[in-house]
């Protein structure tokens, strides 16, 4: 099995499913079109083309550079430059790179007789970024999900115990949201 | 000839065979050479924690030995990032050990966020949590820092009276302790 067929395999059978215009480095890489075809294209992948290893579930925040308190912008002017660098509204071409209000979720497999890996990808509104959990097809789904629920605040629907992993309970919000301000604590500087 | 290495604190009766010394000076030179630290390392300076007990650097000499529980321990080394999550765990491990009790932070991380300073996970220093008698700056300190680090130390405890306070310690919940060892 090569990686073409792999990907033609998932092009396919899954519904809406294009190939990515921007790959994760040279791997496979099949962008979603819609929350409800990820059971569909996870069990493809795991029932008939042998990825039986989910190695990651992530996101990805394409919201542009904001500028929240106490953090530095994302192109801070350089002290006694002649002018200052204009802030980058959009630093690269491509539906993939360009800045825009939504949420990239990944997930990775991996198919552990031929080394294949494969890479699915979803895009999701910011505002109620809500898509199907996998724990039910992959037990390593569970921290996973509430990781990426924890820092980004996707909901994994059917999540049994979809709870903070990292952040401690008193921390508000997703630390790694663009638009994030932090609340400052006791811990912090005064 | 030990009159000779601690003619402050040990004094010979003439003609005699015998020693004189204070209470204060011989249970601190006790304590000064038995610093048993805590096993207890956090992120990155850890590392360098564990060469300063192995052989090249030798902790052992100063009679720094590493125990594995904290109601046998007498100081922790707050070696690496220290994160809010971890505060409750360090609080509560800090109060299991018996006094007089001692804390040194090591590195950047540990005295004030360090390379995490903005960060929204990394505590801004342990003083914010428990009391630090010693700090040591650097990213990571080198093991001689460390073991500096603990020579500092040790001359605090060579200042500490019973007497005063009660204990041996300062009772503060958590800030820089005295840095004249003042309780
Ligand atoms: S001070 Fe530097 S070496 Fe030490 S824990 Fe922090 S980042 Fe690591």
């Amino acid at each position: 099995m090569t990686r073409e067929k792999v990907l033609s395999d998932i092009l396919a059978q899954v519904p809406g499913a294009s190939a990515a215009a921007a790959p994760v480095k040279d791997y496979p890489t099949v962008r979603l079109s819609q929350p409800s075809d990820l059971p569909t294209a996870a069990r493809l992948l795991k029932d008939e083309l042998g990825f039986d290893y989910l190695e990651m579930v992530t996101a990805v925040d394409w919201l542009g550079p904001t500028k929240t308190e106490g953090f530095l912008p994302a192109v801070t002017p350089i002290p006694f430059a002649a002018k200052a660098p204009a802030l980058p509204v959009t630093p690269a071409a491509g539906p993939d790179i360009a800045y825009r209000p939504v949420l990239d979720l990944l997930w990775s497999f991996g198919n552990l007789k031929t080394h294949l890996k494969v890479f699915l990808r979803l895009e999701v509104s910011r505002e109620k970024p809500e898509v199907p959990s996998l724990t039910g097809l992959f037990p390593a789904a569970d921290w996973q999900e509430r990781e990426t629920f924890d820092l980004f605040g996707v909901r994994f629907s059917g999540h049994p115990n979809l709870t903070k992993i990292l952040t401690p309970d008193f921390l508000q919000g997703h630390p790694l949201l663009k638009d994030y301000v932090h609340q400052p604590d006791e811990f912090d500087a005064d | 000839m030990i009159l000779d290495k601690y003619p402050a604190v040990l004094q010979a009766v003439p003609g005699g065979k015998i020693l004189l010394t204070t209470t204060d000076d011989f249970i601190n030179l006790g304590r000064k050479y038995s610093i048993w630290p805590l096993t207890f390392g956090l992120a990155c300076c850890a590392i360098e924690m564990m060469a300063a007990y192995a052989s090249r650097f030798d902790f052992d000499r100063l009679g720094v030995i590493p125990r594995p529980s904290p109601r046998q321990a007498d100081l922790m080394i707050i070696a690496g990032t220290f994160v809010k999550k971890m505060a409750a765990p360090v609080r509560e491990i800090y109060h299991q050990m018996p006094e007089p009790r001692f804390v040194i932070a090591m590195g950047s991380c540990a005295n004030c966020g360090g390379p995490f300073h903005d960060a929204y996970s990394v505590v801004k220093g342990v003083d914010k949590v428990i009391p630090v008698d010693v700090y040591i700056p650097g990213c990571p300190p080198r093991p001689e820092a460390l073991i500096y680090g603990v020579m500092e130390l040790q001359k605090k405890i060579m200042r500490m009276k019973l007497a005063k306070g009660g204990g041996a310690t300062l009772q503060a919940e958590k800030g820089s302790r005295d840095p004249a060892g003042g309780a």
